[in-house]
């Protein structure tokens, strides 16, 4: 029986033995990530309170007793908010990258495998947005589209396009070279062939790894905007709004409004970044010069 | 040196369409803002009447092509408008508060390159023992920690249970910068006019921001030093020097950092984004009187022109410095000319 | 090695950083005053709020003003007018001897030229002339006659507004708006008010002086510095270190809790005349029927409101006239009440509302126009409205630009807005959101001709007692229609050191800074 449970536990450490550092750091980053996870999409069992309830305990409590992490002027209970708060910023980090994922490698594969005169148009686009500091790209653009989660969602799905255009078009431009997609081509397969069956496999595994550190950015620009004011209605619970409300009580000594959120912001952008950067050291480790 | 040029020339007119683009963009974005600037800029009261003409005065009623060339014709004689909603002309706004940014920047790209350096060569000379780990795990999660939560926890600390150090603007109350202000880098202005007081003052404004700002971006440098210096410190020559007895202190932080510098630098400019955007954040929480405040302001009072601006010079900052950076990589490096 | 020499260069230089100063002795004669608040345009043909404005109060004189902390009129630069028979015509009779700082002289044709550059500069608040003046004629130096387009009971109280403020004619542009006093002939602001102003840096510092020419009650200081504060708590901070002598506008409620308990300052509270107010769109449904309307008041509930969001630091209101102001009415208390869920449920439920089918809406509120406590406001108010039970509420926002488009769109059905007033008369507290034009004007559509004509009757009535009724009449009838839904009033909260004597404030807003002296 013991040795039953052993058998995983001991399979885990031999990765651990074997990778080094870069495993741990990928399991916690995992490990951190599980839970805001299971806290986004369990939230009622982990919140005493409904977060919107202006009932929940005294005006400006202290962290401690009922209120795990205090209770804000409206009187909700601070660590309720920070439970509902995970599914606002871990749906929109996540669905932005997704979108922005799905543009950039399709017209990176595109610009790669067609080359000339829309390979140069569109590599000019991309670079000249992916020059461009991000956050005034996503302030404009959050300012353009007005307040509510999909508008926050799209403004920062923007931004990456062109990331995951970049990595995509070069590899393209790599593999198209390749002595064995020549040869496929020789025996009569199609461009759609080629770019599923050899390109697209190819660009996956590094793909992947760059939309983890993707989304750990996603969460970084959300909060900003949020935190800036440019997002959303007070419908919705996010802990950079919470942070940015909690400002003003940075003299009168209610700390726990201002570190709680933003401790909550880090935690999450490290979980993706750590699994991000021990999956790119254990699958490639030269892959990333960023 | 003629390739030398040759690249020079090509890299700058590149930088030609790049930056019309970015034009581009920026124009086509802030037409499609909801919200009508003109009704919100005459106030309350303004009858229709008003409202129309003064559309027309800023040219918001021709059609949206010549809005465009008009926007490009004056953009390329350096003109960046009027603010439509104060009496003031958009490069003077830019004019008052780019210096702020600058020296903010400035100063944080300091403590950026001094700690990123330092310890990412401290890390690579000690490959794969603790110190390297730690150091490697201090820059990411240096990186993941939102700028303006630091900054705002860095004022609690030292704003407010310590009180060593002011927590906004860039002067004290008591000290007046239209007694010193001449360039609008106020640490030269103040000594400019020997106004010690005035220097310790503005200097110690300074601190928190700056800090917070190099902080954030340390990481990054960390992780990049470290794998350059790996790089280097694997070379011939390092081990030549080690074998001919020069100390390893000098060997690492010496020889071998002068070697990686280079592409740390040119990295530098690829940053500059990421120098802005921090500075956007960190001007908000430190009510720093810079571009990025600026930026934000005109966006709640949808001051078309004056985010145009600003929007605007923050693109070409980030062209030229991208452009010099390669011009200087290439100027070092000639195995970049092509 | 290298490196060392600079790490101990740079510990040195930081080192630098924290020797103390000498302390600062504040001199006897200079207050200063920190404020959050900015200053917009240096020209009364042009700026629109009230903390530009409270500078002019002290640079400038109008032709009458209000008298430190007080609400009535006395004479300043006119020492007395008369009224034509229909009321169309004002005669003033100036001052003598009046001259600005630069020696320019005062007289009827300064005024004139005021006046007329204002309406031809048609900036923001010029049609507090243009609505109500028809021209100006020069009758003699010393008089001036103001002929209006249609009597109006309440000009004597327009005069004192800024944009009636006479200017010299030698220094301003006559035909260009101004915004720094740097690009006025001479570079300097010259007035012929208590104070000059000696110093400008704009969100930095201004710096004001006694006025030695100035005729009437000299200042009790001789210097006021206005320190400008981009972050309310590093004011807070600056007020506790002894930086500043006093704040006015605007420390964070937690911020005026905490400086109220300390007891180490003074703590100065006025009533301010800034009133808040939910907004109905009446014109389609569902709030084109007032029992609707009725029932969403109903269900406001005040001093929660009050006490959530601002700490306690406001004073709830129950008339669009604001307290203080001559005509109040406490009407809203009694109908629809604060709050009366009961009388809510009851009207909702006489419309064919109930649990199962609740009213739905939309409320609007813009986040930053008003500070950045909206969020919160809003968040109240869905609670309370919800609280019925048979209310659903979406809570929506947009910035005041998108907000104020909003109104021609009538795209808000509800909505949460603010008014500072423009002259000190209920008219500009009623006839602004129920009459026709103004109704329309700010988005909310209530159009009813009797409630016009009232307004019309009381802007032209030269008696006293007939005005009142008639206003007091209108509240009353406002408690019944509810056009919109008044919320609570502003309090002003000046936090001084313990020594400063002389800070009034008053319900005009009027802020002096003349009586301002510090105490040896």
């Amino acid at each position: 029986m013991a040795q039953g449970l052993g058998r995983p536990f001991r399979a885990f450490a031999a990765m651990g033995r074997k990778y080094g550092v870069e495993w741990w750091i990928l399991m916690f980053g995992a490990a951190v990530i599980a839970v805001i996870v299971f806290m986004a999409m369990f939230p009622h069992t982990l919140a005493p309170f409904d977060p919107f309830s202006q009932e929940a305990g005294p005006q400006l409590a202290n962290p401690g007793g009922p209120h795990l992490m205090g209770t804000d002027n409206l009187r909700r209970d601070v660590w309720s908010r920070i439970v509902f708060g995970s599914r606002t910023i871990l749906g929109v980090s996540v669905l932005a990258a997704v979108i922005s994922s799905l543009v950039g490698i399709f017209f990176g594969l595109l610009s790669g495998y067609a080359g000339g005169l829309v390979d140069r148009g569109l590599s000019l686009v991309m670079d000249a947005v992916y020059v461009f500091p991000g956050l005034i790209l996503a302030i404009a653009l959050a300012a353009m589209f007005g307040p509510g989660v999909i508008n926050i969602t799209f403004a920062v799905a923007v931004i990456y396009i062109p990331t995951y255009f970049r990595l995509v078009r070069g590899q393209t431009l790599a593999i198209k070279q390749e002595l064995y997609v020549e040869a496929a081509r020789a025996i009569g397969a199609g461009s759609p062939t080629i770019l599923m069956k050899y390109i697209f496999p190819n660009v996956i595994a590094t793909t992947v790894v760059v939309f983890t550190l993707n989304v750990a950015d996603a969460i970084m620009i959300e909060a900003a905007l949020t935190y800036l004011g440019l997002g959303l209605p007070p419908s919705v619970v996010d802990w950079g709004m919470d942070l940015a409300m909690g400002k003003k009580y940075l003299a009168s000594g209610q700390w726990w409004l201002i570190t709680f959120p933003g401790l909550m912001i880090s935690t999450l952008a490290l979980g993706f970044t750590m699994l991000g950067e021990g999956l790119a050291e254990i699958l490639n480790p030269r892959l990333l010069e960023r | 040196m003629k390739n030398l040029l040759r690249y020079i020339i090509a890299r700058t007119l590149m930088t030609i369409p790049m930056v019309f683009i970015l034009l581009t963009i920026i124009f086509v974005v802030l037409r499609l803002m909801p919200g009508d600037p003109v009704s919100a800029m005459l106030g309350g009261h303004a009858p229709e009447k008003v409202i129309e003409q003064k559309r027309e005065e800023l040219g918001l009623n021709k059609p949206i092509t010549a809005q465009y060339v008009d926007y490009l014709w004056q953009v390329s004689h350096l003109d960046l408008g009027d603010s439509m909603v104060l009496q003031q002309k958009v490069t003077v706004a830019i004019r008052e508060k780019l210096p702020a940014t600058i020296e903010l920047t400035t100063f944080g790209m300091i403590i950026t390159l001094f700690l990123g350096v330092l310890l990412g060569a401290y890390a690579a000379d000690k490959r794969r023992q603790a110190q390297d780990s730690a150091i490697r795990l201090y820059g990411i999660v240096i990186y993941c920690i939102p700028v303006y939560w630091m900054g705002l926890m860095l004022q609690l600390l030292f704003g407010i249970w310590l009180d060593w150090l002011p927590i906004a603007g860039r002067t004290g109350p008591r000290i007046f910068a239209s007694d010193f202000e001449y360039t609008g880098f106020y640490l030269f202005d103040t000594l400019r006019v020997h106004d010690f007081e005035a220097f310790r003052d503005v200097l110690v404004h300074l601190v928190l921001p700056s800090l917070t700002l190099g902080l954030s971006l340390s990481g990054i440098f960390v992780r990049l030093t470290r794998a350059n210096m790996l790089d280097v410190l694997k070379a011939d020559y390092i081990l030549a020097a080690s074998a001919r007895g020069i100390s390893h202190a000098t060997i690492v932080y010496r020889h071998a950092l002068k070697n990686a510098f280079i592409p740390i630098l040119t990295m530098m400019g690829l940053q500059v984004a990421l120098l802005m955007a921090g500075a956007i954040l960190t001007e908000t929480t430190f009510s720093w009187p810079g571009m990025g405040r600026l930026l934000l302001e005109r966006i709640y009072l949808r001051d078309y022109p004056t985010i145009q601006g600003v929007i605007i010079v923050f693109a070409l900052i980030v062209a030229f410095i991208s452009l010099l950076v390669d011009i200087i990589y290439a100027v070092v490096d000639p195995r970049i000319r092509y | 090695m290298r490196v060392r020499k600079w790490a101990v260069l740079l510990l040195a230089a930081g080192c630098l950083a924290f020797i103390p100063t000498g302390g600062f002795a504040a001199a006897g004669d200079t207050i200063v005053y920190g404020t959050t608040e900015k200053v917009s345009d240096m020209d009364p043909a042009k700026a629109y709020d009230f903390h530009t404005w409270e500078i002019f109060y002290n640079v400038y004189q109008g032709l009458l003003s209000y008298p430190p902390g007080r609400t009535n009129l006395v004479p300043a630069l006119a020492e007395s007018w008369t009224v034509s028979k229909d009321g169309k015509e004002y005669t003033f009779k100036l001052r003598k001897g009046v001259k600005f700082t630069d020696g320019t002289a005062f007289d009827a044709g300064v005024v004139k030229w005021s006046i007329d550059r204002v309406a031809a500069l048609k900036s923001d608040p010029s049609w507090l002339v243009t609505d109500f003046v028809e021209r100006v004629d020069v009758v003699d130096p010393l008089r001036v006659k103001f002929v209006l387009k249609n009597p109006v009971s309440y000009f004597p109280s327009l005069l004192c507004s800024p944009p009636y403020y006479p200017l010299n004619p030698k220094v301003y542009p006559k035909d260009r708006l101004v915004r720094d006093p740097s690009e006025l002939k001479g570079g300097q602001l010259v007035g012929n008010g208590p104070y000059k102003v000696v110093a400008f840096k704009r969100d930095q510092e201004v710096v004001l002086e006694a006025n030695p020419l100035f005729y009437g009650t000299k200042p009790l200081n001789k210097r006021i510095v206005i320190r400008y504060f981009a972050d309310a708590t590093t004011m807070r901070l600056a007020l506790e270190k002894g930086e500043i002598d006093f704040a006015f506008k605007t420390l964070n409620p937690s911020d005026i809790r905490d400086l109220q308990k300390s007891k180490k300052f003074q703590v100065v509270v006025g009533q301010g005349p800034f009133i808040r107010y939910l907004c109905f769109r009446c014109e389609g449904r569902p709030f084109n029927d007032k029992v609707l309307r009725q029932a969403v008041a109903a269900a406001i509930a005040r001093k929660p409101i009050i006490d959530k969001v601002y700490l306690g630091q406001n004073a709830p209101l129950y008339s669009m006239v604001p307290m203080g102001m001559w005509t109040h009415t406490d009407d809203f208390k009694a109908y629809p009440g604060d709050p009366n869920l009961a009388l809510a449920r009851k009207l909702l439920k006489s419309k064919g509302y109930s649990e199962k089918n609740k009213l739905a809406f939309e409320l609007w509120y813009t986040p930053s126009h008003y500070g950045d406590s909206e969020v919160d406001l809003a968040a109240v108010m869905k609670g309370q409205m919800e609280a019925t039970g048979m209310m659903k509420v979406d809570v929506k926002s947009a910035e005041w630009a998108t907000f104020r488009d909003n109104y021609a769109g009538k795209v808000m059905t509800t909505y949460l807005l603010g008014w500072y007033p423009d002259y000190l008369d209920p008219d500009n507290y009623t006839a602004a959101f129920a009459g026709t034009e103004g109704s329309k004007g700010n988005g909310i559509f209530f159009s009813n001709p009797a409630w016009d004509r009232m307004f019309k009757q009381a802007q032209m009535e030269t008696d006293v007692n007939k005005r009142a009724a008639i206003y007091k009449k209108v509240q009353k009838m406002w408690a019944d229609e509810v056009p919109t839904a008044p919320i609570f009033q502003g309090n002003l909260y000046v936090i001084a050191q313990k020594g400063i004597r002389g800070i009034l404030l008053s319900p005009t807003l009027q802020f002096n800074y003349g009586p301002i002296s510090r105490a040896k």
